[in-house]
């Protein structure tokens, strides 16, 4: 459904990532693990277009990704990043209806939809979105990449900075719009508990290459696994 | 001194502040939703200016010459805007010269075309009195006109889709487009809606200030100190500014001279750029 | 021989034109000879753009204020004394240098210590030349002899007298050409000097890397305001030769259309080659001479301005520019050597001594400690009352999770963040409120997370900035930074440009730039990110030794780093101290692990 094929990329002249493959199937969700600076993020904005591609492709629903990110984000691709990124001098319900509407979506429509759906967002809707707290753009954030409708959902570092009840709540909401939106779903994440919670199957980043493809069950058993992507 | 005098100062000032206005909202545009600040707005403005007369010479009477004067010059912006402002994105002092080459450009054409003098089209000859003194209907009319230019802008961008994709753009350019906004065709957009308000209010102020080659550059110059000052929340830092400095300086020229006026405009920006050197709408939070 | 050519063309051409120049004037058709002679001066007016622009970073438009004051000044001198004692040029030339430099000092004071934006500065330097032109409509004022008649202008400015004496006659043109040739080059190659001085090395930096530079311990602002007076000297001193050559002067030299055109000079000749404005404004001035003599009916304007669309979209630095990159491809590519880097091998013994050697100039290692130190941002609370203390002998690492407030504790100690609350203090110094550039003096040494080197320096010249902020002799810095290199394994690479190197290399160069700080406290933040294995085990051995001679503090992730520091580890969690100890203790603390694991339920 979702593959990166032989991706190497950087910024400028330093790569960061290189040769790395991951795919992901339609409706599951996965999990991209491993410590700071191993290019989880670089791989994130490497599928989403953003950073030039050094060589490799990416294939969104069985087609072969074009360079654009706009392009992409139509083909069914979305993302989440670190650090949220929301339009911070724009409403709440303005940053939901400008990604609906981008992508020939009727915006009203999908803005009440999706505020049904995070009712955390319901009371700040005609609130700027830069007055928010930080949960509340990272719930924000992901709310605005679920109305560009996607087909995989790429999400980095969810749960930084965001408190655990809100944390709880996220887990919550990705398991359903997994399963009744049937949306892939790939997360990076360096809270292990969380990830063990909603996916199925993981990769471990190490120096910018793909060292271990794992599923929860053995990740959950293998404590020195832990221990070594932790560095605990 | 009397209450009649002062409501003359006053009226005419603030007509002064909506004329500053009405020149400064294309070049605000620009400057707040692409962050190009656009050195040809002046020229724009002349550009406007001719489109209407040239428009009303040939018979159209000048309610629509006006609207011939906003095509014209949107035309014309977002062709620069696809031939050479998307070539310098993200390089503030490269498109500033740029745009300033293509400003010197546009004023020789014009010169060529038209001569350095031309023809004013006659103001509508309405007056009314205050006490003793007369004023001109047409300048007054000018506040009117710029705050529904105001209003228009203001709905533009906060209500409809495509103002909502320029905003989102220039927030967060990256995530815009990871979101899906195709941002090149935006930014040609509204480079061509502020160089269409430039031409709007080289149309629109034509019965007051009469079209030639180098009339932009007077209004060029403190539009941009005017947008500067304002700030990142664009629209209502302009009118703010443009009250505040336009206004000041007129207030100051009446009851001096207008050299006393000019010296009024800039010593205030200096200091409102050292006390906000990021422009005073840093801390609003504010949509536009 | 081509290399030496291209490393002094700046000085070689230059002095080949000023020759040719001379050699011309005499045989010099007048007029043409009077018009080039503006040329030169516009060119002059360039260069002290050029040092403001292409060396210090700043696009400053008040450049023709500091030039239509300095001729103001100049010409107001002039014709006071000029009909007494003949020459013109001793009287007019330092005295609107030095007050083109006072004015600059005065603008760039407001500009630099209010920490103004880019643009912002911009906009403030072209402010002021507008209010200048409008001021100057109606300005009238006589001085002596001298009527300075609002827009009227200040006319019988006296030409270029080089003669002493009331006898003493004004130069022709042909002669003044020559003099003003000669005053230029003179200008020029004191400037050129200047710029490849030390004082001109530390500017680069301040450009290329503004942070780092005070981090180094330079008084950034400092130096900038007296590049700034520099460059207003020039501007006021090429004011005053304007003046003599034009006999006249009005408020138009204040005028939009002059402040542009300097800019264009510089762009079309070249950013930052000094010489390039005297080129640009050749061929600006030359196109529209002959343009001007009817070759394409009089659009010189349209030319000038297609000519600037192309330039600024095809030819980013101008022709010198582009010329220099032309050239550089026929010459060997220093940066090859950086492909054949080997691993960096930390020696101990050599580290010792050169620490040894650094404590004994510099003064015995201090203790760094914080009292209830306190920063908010709006809500987020980054360093929520930290006290603590920190002394050399072993390593100290701080560890949390992200957003636990280590980076925001490190730069709040470096005072790139201002705390709200609480006190820093460097021994029993207190430091709480001292600039940047006077902690590194008083031994602080901050490595940040991202490797900061000067990318268009070489190696060996980034290193050696290090050392002079310490050692302010050329001689000890060139010492000090040989050992350096040395011991970082870079001696191949010395001359390739920084930003040539690898992550991983710019990061060891970054190191050794702290260690020929010779800091008595030492902060590195993330030190090992993006290392490889190796490199990481070189590093440890580093933080290790270094530890014994100084104060370290190292904020980490890495906690396999951090184990082989065997040092002691301080916890941080939601900007608050958590736990300490060393690691052991650490591993077996059920709290600690929950916070990096993320459990709710401890939280």
């Amino acid at each position: 459904m979702f593959k990166i094929k032989n991706a190497t990329g950087g910024y400028g002249k330093t790569t960061i990532i290189r040769d790395v493959s991951i795919h992901v199937n339609a409706a599951e969700i996965v999990a991209l693990l491993g410590r700071n600076g191993v290019g989880k993020s670089t791989l994130m904005r490497y599928a989403t277009g953003l950073i030039k591609a050094t060589s490799g492709s990416v294939e969104i629903a069985g087609e072969t990704a074009p360079p654009s990110p706009a392009k992409r984000a139509r083909l069914g691709l979305g993302y989440v990043p670190q650090g949220r990124f929301v339009f911070p001098r724009m409403s709440v319900t303005e940053n939901i209806a400008v990604a609906a509407a981008s992508n020939g979506f009727e915006a009203k429509k999908t803005v009440a939809a999706i505020l049904e759906d995070f009712p955390l967002l319901q009371p700040k809707a005609n609130d700027l979105a830069g007055g928010l707290s930080g949960g509340q753009q990272q719930v924000l954030a992901l709310a605005r990449a679920l109305a560009t409708r996607p087909k995989i959902l790429l999400l980095d570092e969810p749960t930084e900075g965001v408190q655990p009840s809100i944390i709880d709540e996220m887990a919550g909401v990705l398991k359903r719009i997994n399963e009744e939106h049937k949306i892939a779903i790939l997360v990076a994440e360096q809270n292990l508990d969380f990830c063990l919670s909603i996916s199925e199957r993981a990769y471990v980043m190490e120096k910018g290459t793909i060292s271990i493809e794992t599923d929860r069950d053995s990740l959950r058993a293998d404590k020195e696994l832990q221990q070594e992507l932790l560095g605990v | 001194m009397e209450l009649d005098f002062l409501a003359t100062v006053l009226l005419s000032s603030l007509s002064s502040a909506s004329i500053l206005l009405i020149a400064t909202l294309g070049l605000a545009v620009v400057y707040g939703l692409m962050g190009v600040i656009n050195l040809a707005h002046g020229e724009f403005i002349m550009v406007g200016a001719y489109s209407a007369l040239t428009a009303t010479q040939i018979g159209l009477p000048f309610l629509l010459a006006i609207p011939f004067a906003v095509v014209t010059t949107m035309i014309i912006g977002a062709v620069v805007e696809l031939l050479i402002i998307r070539k310098l994105y993200g390089r503030l002092f490269d498109t500033m010269l740029a745009t300033w080459g293509l400003g010197m450009v546009f004023n020789q054409v014009a010169i060529l075309l038209f001569g350095t003098v031309s023809p004013g089209i006659g103001m509508p000859q309405w007056s009314f009195k205050v006490g003793d003194y007369s004023l001109a209907v047409y300048p007054i009319l000018m506040i009117f006109v710029a705050a529904v230019m105001l209003a228009f802008i203001y709905l533009l961008m906060t209500h409809t889709v495509y103002g909502m994709k320029a905003r989102a753009s220039i927030q967060q350019p990256q995530m815009a487009q990871a979101i899906g906004i195709d941002s090149s065709r935006v930014n040609t957009m509204t480079f061509a809606i502020g160089s269409g308000l430039a031409g709007l209010a080289g149309a629109i102020l034509l019965p007051i200030i009469p079209a030639t080659p180098s009339m932009g550059l007077f209004f060029a110059v403190k539009g941009f100190l005017t947008v500067v000052v304002a700030g990142p929340v664009t629209l209502t830092g302009s009118a703010l500014a443009a009250l505040g400095l336009g206004g000041g300086a007129s207030v100051t020229a009446s009851f001096m001279t207008s050299v006393v006026g000019d010296v009024f405009f800039f010593l205030v920006t200096a200091i409102l750029l050292w006390l906000y050197p990021m422009g005073i709408s840093a801390k609003w939070r504010r949509k536009l | 021989m081509f290399e030496k050519l291209h490393k002094n063309a700046g000085l070689i051409f230059p002095a080949l034109a000023t020759i040719i120049a001379l050699a011309l004037s005499g045989t010099l058709n007048p007029y043409l000879a009077f018009v080039a002679t503006s040329w030169v001066i516009f060119g002059l007016l360039g260069l002290s753009l050029d040092v403001i622009w292409g060396r210090g970073g700043l696009l400053s438009l008040a450049q023709t204020a500091f030039y239509g004051l300095g001729g103001y000044f100049g010409a107001v001198i002039a014709i006071n004394l000029a009909p007494s004692s003949g020459m013109t040029l001793i009287w007019a030339l330092p005295s609107a240098a030095v007050f083109g430099a006072l004015i600059a000092v005065a603008l760039g004071y407001v500009i630099f210590y209010s920490r103004m934006g880019e643009l912002q500065s911009t906009i403030l330097s072209y402010t002021f030349t507008l209010l200048l032109w409008s001021v100057t409509q109606t300005f009238k004022l006589d001085v002596g002899e001298a009527r300075i008649g609002g827009d009227n202008g200040l006319s019988n400015i006296p030409g270029i007298i080089l003669g002493f004496g009331s006898e003493a006659k004004k130069l022709g043109p042909n002669e003044a050409f020559a003099t003003v040739v000669v005053v230029t080059a003179a200008v020029y190659f004191f400037t050129r000097w200047l710029m490849r001085s030390n004082f001109g090395k530390i500017v680069d930096c301040i450009r290329i890397d503004i942070e780092k530079t005070e981090l180094l311990g330079y008084d950034i602002r400092k130096y900038q305001l007296l590049n700034f007076a520099y460059s207003g000297a020039v501007a006021g001193l090429s004011g005053a030769l304007f003046a003599l050559w034009a006999n006249y002067l009005n408020p138009s030299i204040f005028s939009v259309q002059e402040a542009l055109l300097v800019p264009i000079y510089v762009l079309v000749g070249g950013l930052g080659t000094l010489a390039g404005p005297f080129l640009g404004a050749l061929i600006i001035g030359g196109l529209s001479f002959w343009l001007g003599g009817g070759a394409a009916g009089g659009q010189t304007t349209l030319i000038l301005g297609t000519t600037l669309i192309l330039l600024v979209m095809f030819l980013h630095n101008g022709f010198l520019g582009a010329l220099d990159t032309l050239w550089k491809k026929f010459l060997a590519d220093p940066n090859d050597a950086a492909r054949s880097a080997g691993a960096v091998k930390i020696d101990t013994e050599v580290l010792d001594s050169i620490l040894e050697e650094a404590a004994a100039q510099a003064g015995p290692a201090k203790n760094l400690s914080t009292d209830e130190a306190f920063k908010r941002f709006g809500g987020v609370i980054p360093v929520n009352k930290v006290s603590l203390d920190f002394a050399s002998g072993r390593p100290y690492s701080l560890i949390g999770p992200n957003g636990a407030g280590k980076s925001s504790f490190l730069k709040t100690c470096v005072g790139i963040y201002r705390p709200e609350g609480g006190k820093i203090l460097l021994d029993k110094d207190d430091i709480t409120k001292t600039a940047i550039f006077e902690r590194v003096h008083k031994g602080m040494g901050v490595k940040n997370q991202k490797p900061q080197v000067f990318g268009e320096n070489t190696v060996m010249e980034n290193l050696w900035i290090a050392a002079f902020a310490r050692t302010r002799d050329t001689v000890q810095a060139d010492k000090t930074a040989t050992r350096i290199l040395g011991m970082l394994g870079m001696e191949e690479q010395k001359s390739v440009q920084a930003s040539a190197l690898s992550h991983g290399q710019q990061q060891w160069l970054d190191i050794g730039m702290v260690l020929c700080l010779a800091p008595r406290v030492v902060l590195l933040d993330e030190p090992a990110a993006g290392m490889t294995n190796e490199e990481t085990r070189e590093l440890s051995l580093l933080v290790r030794t270094l530890a014994k001679h100084t104060t370290v503090v190292v904020v980490e992730h890495d906690m396999e780093f951090v184990r082989t520091l065997e040092g002691h580890v301080t916890v941080l969690h939601q900007g608050e101290f958590f736990a300490e100890g060393d690691i052991e203790t650490l591993r077996a603390n059920d709290a600690v692990l929950d916070i990096y694991l993320g459990r709710g339920e401890h939280v």
